[in-house]
């Protein structure tokens, strides 16, 4: 017989056998369009330096006619007697108080220390001081009483926990913080119904509320490029952008129409 | 001989078979390796899933090891833990003295036991002859044998022993006695031991324990020895095949009641039970995206769900449907394939298989909202499926109203037969021989008689659930009777052409008909309707009506607005242009009463009763729930419109200003409608009642003359079993086999197929559900049709994708149910009370106000207007079952005002501008809802009060005290019936307390308020804890110096007995002089009652 018919009488079986070992070799893989591991490319975390810091400050107007302050009715309360005004829209000569100002975005991913020193939620007179406040995300705020009658804290967040608790007068402060971002946490006072203040929850400490000059200013930003959110619980919200350089000190106004 | 020639062609010589061989030989071999291969690969599949998943979960288990053990560590250095190891090792250090000194002897002991009771001559030798000893001369009958053995037994008694001890001493016994006292002591003497042992070693165990527990709560995920230990199981593992074998009846298989589960779906899906989550990313390959054995090793995404149904009770496949048996390839073991009747349900209908056994529940469970299968079934009512095609369970009443009249026959012949009997007895008596007998059978008689009284009740009880019936029985669109009394004549042709260009949220549905059906149809419904005019109403104040309209709660089912602008509820109409359609006079009936009929119906005349009718015989036209009866034959009339809408108790002067404003609502001017006078061409009425017949329109309609005609669709109750091949795809199977090609043209139909245009074959009932529904005439795409009877009937419902998907999946899990009834959620108990009553809920949709679950968003919730005034809505009904009395529930569920003259506001929270309507529930409406609430709060039915202590004078001052306390100024919000004060008030008066309120739920509200109403105006923190008691947090006046009782109960039990005077006069203490002078309504639940003693 011919060596070539041996060739196929024997390697028929074995090239079966590598078939078969191919076609059973397992599964292709399927390859990743994009490697799972690497995280996108994040802006790196790099550490305030204080040499470089830069501040942004500025006024924001009211154009336009302020409506005079809503009065208030306090009678249903002889303990409350504060001033009888409201203070949803505070615009004198122009000048707008009670914006938030903050960071809205540019920082990226850094993350900043929580300061261990509260802020300090006052309750005299029947009203809220201040009226619009910016805290830490995990920031503890100190809630005082310091009128001569029972308030209950009734916050009601779209995205934390709600919780409404009493105090009474000389009572013990209540320490709380909020867990997670939210601006214009609306918090109010079941007992007296025009009590009302709003809390902002912020991941960065670069944020200000206007003065009754509607005056801001932000200090310590690292240098670069950022969103900078005015909130104001009645008119909305505007957005400007600012470069900063290196100690930078810049102006950014901004102006609310009702 | 000469040699023969060998022949030239010698096939022995010439020929060879080593190619057959060789053949065969490969034959063979590719036999063999083919085999080898099925071993491994071809038909066990699943080898190769356990091979991976054995080398991907133990590479995932020694990350997550590393992972816990650094977390481990930061936990066991926390101060906390500290503390308790601290702990744990002083009172092991403590008690470890003793504790060596115990087990020492107690070892000791054992040796002695040991040598006193083992061996030969021995204690447990010896007891075992003298027990038989005595055993054999108590069973011994002649008294000498008995003495003898007496003797003997003694004698061996008498006997000493010798024992080594285990000291090596050689100790003697005198006697049997002596051996047994020396015996029993020593045992005491470990019994004593043992327990002194364990008394030392509890608090340090316990110490573990609690050392032990905080780890283990504070871990994120298991424990470093605990992922060891799965990883060595793990890695232990042989391929085998995993298989849950319900044991119900498992070893009968063929038994009607056997689950029949053998479910092998855990070959593959290795990590489903597994204790630590597994995600498809976590299971891929280092840098690899989720290949199909990631996304097979994935552990179950709803661990609730699976604690619930136990996966050994349950196995896989009678929720996800596939074929659990199959093995041999993924198709197979899904049942994705022709031969498999049920293929597994695909993500997005996933909770089809819910419905299988939650048929009979309208909400699946009870903490939880958005489920898919629970829009599908909200959809199939509200959107009238039923109208047309039965669904076992949907729309009951008229059912039941038959079977209870049959049951009614039944027991009027039982009656009959009962009585004849009971004549046949007492004829027999009077002719008995004996008077034992004639007594006997009078007796007999007397039964019947009382057995008579019994059916004669229960045939009223019937009557009465007969009327409950009809008062239940409600149709999804209005009733087309009073047509000519409602609407604009010309409108109802625009609108049966096309209802969503007139009001695109529509529930009615596009019927696609032609000119010639719209004219005839509405000719019909025109002419057949009744012609009593409505009364006259002057007009009102549209600015007053547009305030009542969006306070009163009327937006909690109705819409307003069109497109993004669109605000209210999905429940009912969108009134956007109401008022170029509807009659102003009717509006206000309407506002006032939807309730409100015509003409009364009688079912068994089968004609709308009226006027003329009551004149004959006499009496006055009055037909209401108290003047049910037909006047010409007595049998119970239909007197309200079958509608849900409910009496929101206005004046009807309020009514008159609401719907004045409803009726500017409008795009045109009524008038602008082309004139449709053909509607009162009588030759129109008969061939519309023909098409008003084909299409079924009496199944969401009343309409004259078709009250009591049948469904004109298929039953749906088992749809989703149906073989296939009886889903009817007409010309469109070719296609739906393949794949591809979508019939689907119209854009808008397009767009409500949940998957898109089909790309992959579609020839199953998903694909037929979603293309049914987007498209309903689908099916008659290529058809030659010689009459417009032939096409297909069924309207498009106009919905979106994610309807479809809801209603596909409620389709899909309609079964025929092939589980034993053990499997099926059919409780008997205080669980059937909340599945009925959610059927009521929902049937009144008062989710659009009250929260029933938390985290459930109410329609009123989301409006603008309530975004700054959350106390300004409905209460919350999270705990009403714990909160009030039962018998108080029922009142006010029959009547909210609770006042039968003052019925025009709230009857409990009179400070709520929305209002709680009055439904007019039938009898058993009302009971199914309060037994409801009842079981939702795990609250006993019937309820029976507890007493309320009366107070002390002084209880009641030192109670006073804390109700006016400035530190919980109970009265600053609550009302007091003082309507300046009222004005600001944000919760209920406390005179309503009594006969409403259960005690102990007082008590749980003053703790933790936000616990039981989340978001609610009354405030934690009132009280603490101290001492084991509640204790008011504020200041205490010095009475309540040594008072050691929970001061919460106090306050309720003062609450409870407090008098209008009482309340008025702590309220004119707290500074407002007001309140003193002014003297409040009178309140329902406040007068009576037991005085505060002073």
């Amino acid at each position: 017989m011919k060596t070539k018919t041996w060739v196929t009488i024997l390697g028929m079986p074995v090239a079966c056998g590598f078939v078969l070992l191919a076609g059973c070799g397992g599964k292709k893989e399927e390859t990743a369009e994009q490697p799972a591991a690497a995280p996108a490319a994040a802006p790196t975390a790099a550490p305030v330096d204080p040499a470089t810091v830069a501040t942004v400050a500025g006024t924001v107007k009211f154009e336009g006619t302020a409506p005079a302050g809503a009065k208030i009715d306090m009678s249903q309360d002889p303990a409350c007697k504060g001033t009888n005004t409201a203070e949803a829209l505070l615009a004198s000569g122009g000048h707008l108080a009670n914006v938030f100002v903050y960071v809205k975005d540019g920082l990226g991913s850094r993350t900043f220390d929580v300061p261990k020193q509260p802020v300090t939620l006052d309750q005299s007179g029947c009203k809220y001081h201040p009226h619009m406040l910016g805290v830490m995300i995990g920031q503890e705020v100190k809630i005082v009483n310091s009128d001569p009658t029972t308030h209950n804290i009734h916050p009601q967040p779209k995205d934390n926990r709600e919780w409404n608790e009493s105090q009474p007068p000389q009572s013990a402060p209540l320490d709380k913080s909020f867990a997670r971002e939210e601006i214009l946490l609306p918090v109010k006072c079941n007992q007296h119904p025009w009590m009302k203040m709003y809390i902002n929850v912020v991941k960065s400490p670069f944020y200000a509320v206007t003065d009754a000059d509607g005056k801001f200013e932000i200090k310590g930003l690292p240098p670069g490029d950022y969103t900078l959110a005015f909130v104001h619980e009645k008119l909305g919200e505007k957005d400007e952008k600012v470069t900063l350089a290196a100690k930078d000190n810049k102006t950014v106004d901004e102006t609310f129409k009702p | 001989m000469p040699d023969k020639p060998i022949p030239e062609n010698d096939p022995i010589v010439t020929k060879s078979l080593a190619p057959h061989y060789v053949i065969c030989m490969v034959v063979l071999m590719a036999t063999l390796f083919w085999a080898l291969w099925d071993e491994d690969f071809g038909q066990r599949p699943w080898k190769t899933f356990q091979h991976e998943w054995k080398s991907r979960y133990s590479a995932f288990l020694k990350t997550a090891r590393t992972q816990s053990a650094q977390s481990q560590k930061e936990i066991e250095n926390s101060p906390d833990y500290q503390k308790l190891k601290q702990d744990y090792e002083a009172a092991s250090k403590s008690a470890e003295s003793r504790i060596n000194e115990l087990r020492e002897r107690l070892r000791e002991v054992g040796a002695k036991i040991l040598a006193v009771q083992d061996g030969p001559g021995h204690f447990t030798d010896r007891r075992a002859y003298v027990t038989a000893v005595t055993y054999d001369i108590e069973t011994t009958a002649s008294s000498s044998a008995k003495q003898g053995k007496q003797r003997d037994l003694d004698a061996y008694k008498a006997e000493p022993s010798t024992v080594e001890m285990p000291d090596g001493k050689v100790q003697t016994f005198k006697n049997f006695g002596e051996l047994e006292e020396v015996y029993n002591d020593l045992k005491n003497e470990r019994t004593q031991l043992s327990a002194e042992l364990g008394e030392l070693l509890k608090p340090v165990t316990e110490k573990k324990e609690l050392m032990d527990s905080y780890l283990a709560d504070h871990m994120v995920s298991l424990t470093s020895s605990q992922l060891l230990n799965l990883q060595n199981s793990v890695e232990s593992l042989t391929p085998a095949i995993r298989q849950i074998n319900v044991n119900e009846h498992a070893a009968n298989l063929e038994r009607e009641d056997s689950a029949q589960i053998v479910d092998r779906c855990e070959s593959c899906h290795l990590g489903i039970r597994e204790p630590v989550n597994l995600t498809a990313a976590a299971m891929s390959l280092p840098g690899k995206k989720p290949d199909e054995y990631a996304r097979a090793f994935t552990s179950h995404p709803n661990r609730d769900l699976l604690r619930i149904h136990d996966s050994e009770r349950f196995g896989c496949s009678p929720c996800h449907q596939g074929n659990g048996r199959a093995t041999t390839s993924v198709e197979k073991a899904h049942g994705t394939y022709e031969h498999w009747l049920w293929p597994i349900f695909r993500a997005g209908n996933y909770e089809a298989g819910c419905q299988i056994c939650h048929s009979a529940d309208m909400v699946l469970v009870n903490n939880d909202v958005g489920w898919v299968i629970g829009e599908g079934k909200d959809l199939f009512r509200q959107r009238g499926c039923v109208g047309c095609h039965r669904y076992e369970g949907y729309d009951k009443e008229p059912e039941d109203l038959l079977s209870i009249a049959q049951e009614i026959k039944l027991l009027e012949q039982q009656k009959k037969d009962h009585l004849k009997q009971a004549d046949d007895f007492m004829a027999q008596a009077d002719k008995a021989a004996t008077n034992e007998e004639a007594n006997h059978l009078n007796d007999r008689a007397v039964a019947l008689k009382v057995e008579n009284s019994k059916v004669d009740l229960r045939i009223m009880q019937l009557d009465r659930t007969t009327k409950s019936l009809l008062q239940d029985m409600k149709k999804v669109g209005p009733n087309l009777k009073d047509v000519r009394l409602k609407l604009n004549k010309n409108w109802i042709p625009v609108w049966l052409k096309k209802p969503t260009d007139f009001r695109p949220t529509t529930k009615m549905p596009n019927f696609r008909l032609t000119d010639e059906q719209i004219r005839a149809i509405s000719a019909f419904v025109w002419q057949s309707g009744l012609t009593d005019p409505p009364p006259k109403h002057k007009p009102g104040n549209a600015a007053h009506g547009k305030e009542l309209f969006e306070t009163r709660g009327c937006l909690a089912c109705h819409s307003i607005g069109e497109g993004d602008q669109i605000e209210g509820g999905t429940f009912a109409a969108n009134l956007t242009r109401v008022g170029e359609k509807a009659n102003y006079d009717y509006l206000v009936r309407w506002v006032h009463n939807a309730r409100e009929r015509t003409r009364p119906y009688c079912p068994y005349e089968k004609k709308d009763i009226g006027p003329e009718d009551y004149k004959k015989k006499g009496v006055p036209f009055v037909f209401d729930l108290d003047h049910s009866k037909c006047p010409n034959d007595g049998h119970e009339l239909q007197v309200q419109n079958m509608t849900v809408m409910p009496s929101l108790r206005l004046s009807e002067t309020d009514a008159e200003d609401i719907a004045s404003y409803l009726i500017t609502l409008r795009k045109k001017s009524p008038s602008d409608y082309a004139d449709a006078s053909f509607m009162d061409d009588p030759q129109l009425k008969e061939q519309g009642k023909k098409w008003v017949r084909f299409f079924g329109c009496f199944g969401c309609h009343e309409l004259s003359g078709l009250e009591d005609e049948g469904r004109i669709g298929t039953e749906l109750t088992a749809e989703g079993s149906k073989p296939v091949e009886r889903l009817d795809f007409a010309l469109l199977t070719e296609v739906a086999e393949r794949g591809g090609n979508e019939p689907i043209k119209d854009p808008e139909d397009l767009a409500r197929l949940p998957e898109g245009p089909a790309k992959e074959p579609w020839y199953d009932h998903q694909g037929f559900f979603e293309h049914k529904l987007a498209e309903p005439n689908i099916w008659d795409q290529g058809k030659i049709f010689n009459d417009e009877t032939e096409k297909l009937r069924m309207p498009n419902l106009h919905l979106t994708k994610e309807q479809i998907r809801a209603l596909t999946t409620f389709l899909l899990g309609s079964q025929e149910n092939p589980l034993p009834p053990s499997y099926q959620y059919k409780p008997l108990d205080y669980r059937k009370d909340i599945q009925e009553g959610w059927w009521v809920v929902k049937k009144y949709n008062c989710m659009g106000c009250h929260q029933l679950i938390p985290g459930q968003k109410t329609i009123l919730m989301g409006l603008a207007r309530y975004q700054d005034a959350q106390e300004q809505l409905p209460p919350k009904l999270l705990t009403e079952g714990a909160r009030v009395d039962p018998q108080w529930l029922l009142r006010f569920l029959k009547n909210p005002a609770l006042n039968d003259n003052d019925t025009n506001r709230n009857g409990i929270r009179s400070y709520l501008q929305v209002r709680m309507p009055t439904f007019s529930f039938s009898e058993n409406e009302l009971g199914k809802l309060v037994r409801f609430f009842q079981a939702l709060s795990r609250q006993p039915f019937p309820y029976i009060p507890e007493e309320v202590p009366v107070l002390t004078a002084k209880e009641t001052e030192m109670a006073r005290s804390l109700f006016s306390s400035t530190a919980a100024p109970c009265l600053k919000c609550h009302a007091t019936g003082d309507p300046v004060h009222d004005r600001t008030a944000t919760a209920p008066n406390f005179l309503q307390a009594r006969g409403r309120l259960k005690p102990d739920w007082m008590e749980q509200w003053m703790l933790d308020p936000q616990a039981i109403s989340p978001g609610t105006s009354m405030p934690s923190g009132l009280f603490k804890r101290q001492d084991g008691h509640w204790v008011f947090s504020g200041p205490t006046p010095p009475s309540f110096q040594g008072y050691d009782k929970d001061h919460t109960k106090l306050l309720v039990d003062y609450i409870l007995q407090l008098t209008a005077e009482e309340q008025r006069r702590v309220a004119s203490g707290m500074g407002r002089s007001r309140a003193a002078v002014t003297p409040g309504p009178p309140v329902a639940a406040g007068s009576g009652g037991r005085g505060v003693s002073k």
